[in-house]
């Protein structure tokens, strides 16, 4: 599970050319959006497509997003949960 | 709860609504475009807000028009409004009932369909859309519209009146990243997703220029279009006649962006080609634009 919230944080810094600010600095708990890592609609957008790209996972609709896209931790969850089925 | 305030003109105005709806079911569509303009022409003179909404949008199209004019160019704003309501009670009510139109560019829109990335058409609140989306059943994908739930319940209303299926699934743009996820998810399937592309309601924007100002538009649909690859077709609909219509696609593009810091920029060149599209539409089809409030103050 570690492993793959170091492989998230990486590509969300890389992918969504976050400026900056190094993977190993984001917090697994800190909100993703707004206050936290200050990602927004925008990227949310990219997040999604970049989950299907690269975990080959599927976000399907708002509820799933909500909660997957809190923080890193819940991210890896989702991920985890989906590769499993 | 305190009940709504029984004024004459709302009086009226519910008056009117039921002598519509009585004579669309004795007389149909025929019928009702007779009422439509001594009603309208009652309703001018009564109500001082229907001037007003309507002068920030016609006061833009047509700055040498004086005061006579400005009350005609209302009238027939207005009226062809009223028009489109008129056909849609009909439609609704009337299930034989149907306009013919040509879709221009039809084949455009299967090509960028067949690309397999999705397609993002925007459209507006301009002519009789709910026409237009109901039109582009010939896709072969499924249809998705993104929409705000007034927009929703009106579209829900039409067509859950009319038999059959409907023509398209709604994503609710009022929910968590107002329906984005659900849309992203809807292109990366390859399917299409229905956008109005002129009314903010919240969410990323851009201010573009437009009929002479500074007009704030909504830039979700580029950014959605940008994250997936998806292309953005721009699609405007007209009514041409009593029971015609065209809908025809103004432009096609693939929006990308460049760096972070760049995003925004990015975004207002997309949406000042909507808004260039939409001039053209507005100097072909003056009295069908249907956006009554002031779109350069928000």
């Amino acid at each position: 599970m570690q492993e793959l919230k170091e492989q998230i944080k990486e590509i969300i810094v890389r992918d969504l050319k976050l400026q900056g600010i190094e993977p190993a600095e984001i917090d697994d708990d800190a909100p993703l959006f707004e206050e936290g890592l200050g990602l927004d609609s925008l990227d949310a957008v990219e997040l999604v497509v970049l989950v299907q790209k690269h975990f080959d996972v599927q976000i399907e609709d708002m509820d799933e997003g909500q909660a997957a896209f809190k923080s890193i931790n819940t991210l890896a969850e989702f991920i985890e949960a989906r590769r499993k089925k | 709860m305190s009940m709504p305030r029984r004024t004459p003109l709302r009086f009226l105005e519910a008056l009117g609504h039921n002598i519509f709806y009585l004579t669309l079911l004795l007389f149909g569509q025929g019928g009702a475009y007779l009422l439509l303009k001594p009603v309208i022409a009652t309703y001018l003179a009564f109500s001082r807000k229907i001037h007003r909404n309507t002068a920030f949008y016609l006061k833009r199209r047509f700055p040498e028009h004086g005061p006579v004019r400005l009350w005609l160019d209302t009238f027939r704003l207005v009226h062809s409004f009223g028009q489109v309501l008129v056909d849609r009670g009909w439609l609704g009510l009337r299930g034989k009932a149907r306009l013919e139109g040509d879709l221009l560019g039809a084949e455009r829109l299967r090509e960028l369909v067949a690309g397999g990335k999705g397609l993002v058409l925007l459209t507006a609140h301009v002519g009789n859309w709910q026409t237009a989306l109901s039109h582009i059943r010939g896709l072969e994908v499924p249809i998705n519209s993104l929409m705000h739930y007034e927009e929703e319940a009106v579209a829900k209303h039409y067509f859950d009146l009319r038999s059959g299926e409907a023509p398209f699934k709604i994503i609710k743009s009022d929910g968590f990243m107002g329906g984005m996820i659900e849309s992203t998810a809807a292109l990366q399937r390859g399917e299409v997703v229905t956008i109005m592309g002129d009314r903010y309601e919240g969410g990323p924007y851009a201010e573009v220029e437009f009929l002479g100002g500074k007009a704030r538009l909504p830039t979700a649909a580029y950014s959605l279009a940008a994250a997936t690859g998806a292309p953005v077709a721009i699609l405007l609909a007209a009514k041409t006649g009593r029971r015609t219509y065209t809908i025809n696609v103004w432009d096609d593009f693939y929006p990308a962006m460049g760096e972070r810091n760049e995003r925004r920029r990015d975004l207002s060149l997309w949406a000042e080609r909507f808004a260039g599209s939409l001039e053209g539409y507005l100097a072909e089809h003056p009295y069908q634009w249907y956006n009554f409030f002031d779109l350069w103050s928000q």
